[in-house]
């Protein structure tokens, strides 16, 4: 009930700004911007003699990593001032006041957040079925795309909620949701050529690095995609990055339940030291 | 522990709250009786905000206890949420909401039945006078409106006890007699209402109970009149003289009766006055047979003078 009503006044309160109306529009813009060019160069370029399927292939390559970005540093706008939006706007005593819970405020803002982020995912649907038209994908393959999309955004947009909660300001913790989202997407990479600069490593050590890399699981849905080596299983990137980024969510969203609603009630107020001194009281 | 006090709707007892070295409150402690219009009335950073966040169980106190309608909150902190409406002294609106969607959403997280909360929303909205904005955005509101609007918030879970913190403030003089009268209204549905304002005036207007806080204590408490009364000793004396001030001041003082001397300036003297009748007249013969040049000499009524009595009890404390 109190979740219910937390997320309809979200969603009300989101999708009357013009924002959200030219946030899916640019989306929509700039990948089929992208999709056309694309296909335009390789017309040109190739014409009469192009393989059509490989054509499809190389276009949902380009807009899966394309969307994989775009979902990594939009969903964070969407949550990561949620909480700390509420105490700038100095409602979130009242919320305080109410019987939501802290597992219905928290839940009912990260799907508020997220129902925006599904949305960019739903309108590039459009898009994304061209790719069949050239063939060359398989529907699995986009499927499992799909599920790094939705696990990403999910896990980006808990973390983001994360911050919102500890951070006090709302551009801060904007600021600190990116800031780690790109150390987390770059920091394999950063760490792979510091290991390889220090010393001859095995392939299997910065191999572990990649597990819970949001673009490594991407390209692991495509044919001929890597996996992860344990013992003498084959255990693909995006299972592994899925199951990891599964637990570090609800880690991210408990975290977030603690801290959001520090009930003062719940702790027990120490007695008085000193009699109270009698104040002048009429009756 | 619960503790049962007759006819007492809120009781704080020993509360204090410590900000690192800042002591926001001291050993407070405030009995408001069941339907009151309750004033808190200091200046600023006296504690008020302090006390009503912790009535509302946004502040854990450092020490000390509040009971609401008997039940202890620490020990029922359900009854915070059903007994008590808090409006804070700022709006705290969502400005892309109508009226009507605002108060439903806070009809949702307080728990009324989605069936109920039409007729709530609509029965509020009357209360309040706002039924024709019912559709407006809550950013074209007045701030008159707005205020409005949040004490619509506060009373959407029909609570017994409702905080309001500063509700006057920064209101233009229409929509202060309009929440004036809509106070009243409360009054009459049997709420207890805990109000506090740095405007005196309008408390001594609307309030049936007063308390006076400074520095994070209670400096006096109780029925207006009373208060009034017992701080001015019931009565001021207007004393109005040709000259010779200082004579008149320093036969003034050597009065037992005379507890206090607010203002002397130019030929005219305010003086508090303690006794009855006969005391007064023996004031006043004291006053002619030294032959000091009286020319006027009226006790006023101790209406209207809550003003003064806080003026003069907070400068005193902040002297001290």
């Amino acid at each position: 009930m109190t979740f219910l009503a937390l997320l309809t006044k979200e969603l009300r309160l989101r999708l009357r700004r013009e924002r959200t109306i030219w946030v899916v529009i640019a989306y929509i813009f700039l990948m089929g911007l992208l999709g056309w060019f694309y296909i335009s160069r390789a017309s040109m370029s190739n014409y009469g003699g192009y393989d059509i399927g490989q054509l499809g292939k190389q276009l949902y390559y380009l807009l899966s990593v394309v969307q994989l970005f775009l979902i990594l540093f939009i969903t964070p706008a969407f949550t990561a001032t949620s909480v700390n939006g509420e105490k700038e706007r100095q409602t979130f005593d009242l919320l305080l006041c109410s019987k939501l819970s802290a597992f219905s405020l928290v839940s009912g803002k990260l799907v508020a957040g997220l129902v925006n982020a599904f949305l960019l995912i739903a309108a590039s649907i459009p898009l994304f079925s061209l790719v069949f038209f050239f063939g060359g994908v398989a529907p699995s393959q986009v499927l499992l795309g799909s599920l790094v999309f939705i696990i990403t955004a999910i896990m980006v947009g808990t973390f983001g909620l994360l911050c919102s909660t500890f951070l006090a300001r709302p551009a801060v913790s904007t600021a600190v949701t990116y800031l780690l989202s790109v150390l987390w997407v770059i920091a394999p990479v950063v760490v792979t050529y510091i290991i390889l600069a220090v010393r001859n490593s095995n392939g299997s050590t910065q191999e572990s690095l990649y597990v819970w890399n949001p673009v490594v699981a991407l390209l692991s849905t495509y044919p001929d995609g890597s996996s992860f080596v344990v013992g003498s299983q084959h255990i693909p990137i995006w299972l592994t990055y899925s199951l990891i980024s599964i637990v570090a969510t609800i880690v991210f969203f408990f975290v977030s339940v603690y801290v959001v609603k520090p009930n003062p009630r719940l702790r027990s107020p120490r007695q008085p030291r000193t009699k109270a001194t009698q104040p002048l009281t009429v009756s | 522990m619960t503790q049962t006090v007759t006819q007492t709707m809120v009781k704080v007892r020993n509360v204090s709250k410590r900000y690192r070295k800042v002591n926001a409150l001291a050993d407070f402690d405030l009995d408001v009786p069941k339907g009151a219009i309750y004033g808190l009335i200091g200046p600023n950073v006296a504690g008020k905000t302090t006390l009503l966040r912790i009535l509302a169980a946004l502040l854990q106190p450092s020490t000390g206890q509040v009971w609401i309608d008997s039940e202890e909150i620490h020990a029922s902190p359900s009854v915070i949420q059903r007994k008590v409406g808090y409006m804070p002294d700022f709006f705290g609106v969502y400005p892309d909401l109508t009226s009507a969607e605002y108060l439903e959403f806070y009809a949702g997280i307080h728990g009324i039945p989605h069936k109920k909360q039409a007729q709530t929303v609509t029965d509020l909205l009357e209360l309040v006078d706002l039924s024709a904005k019912r559709d407006a955005l809550v950013e074209t509101l007045s701030r008159g409106m707005k205020q409005r609007l949040c004490l619509a918030r506060a009373l959407v879970h029909d609570p017994e006890v409702l905080l309001l913190d500063e509700p006057a403030s920064g209101l233009d003089p229409r929509a202060r007699v309009e929440l004036r009268e809509l106070l009243r209204t409360l009054q009459g549905m049997g709420k207890t209402v805990i109000i506090s304002s740095h405007i005196l005036l309008e408390l001594a207007e609307m309030c049936t109970d007063v308390a006076i806080v400074q520095g994070g204590r209670l400096v006096v408490a109780g029925n207006v009149e009373q208060v009034s009364r017992r701080l001015s000793g019931g009565r001021q004396l207007e004393i109005r003289v040709l000259d010779r001030v200082p004579e008149v001041v320093a036969a003034l003082k050597e009065q037992p009766t005379i507890s206090n001397i607010i203002n002397h300036e130019d030929t005219l003297i305010l003086a508090d006055f303690v006794g009855d009748d006969t005391a007064l007249h023996h004031t006043l013969v004291t006053l002619i047979t030294r032959g000091l040049p009286v020319i006027s000499f009226a006790p006023r009524s101790s209406g209207g003078r809550l003003e003064e009595v806080f003026m003069s009890i907070t400068e005193g404390n902040s002297q001290s």
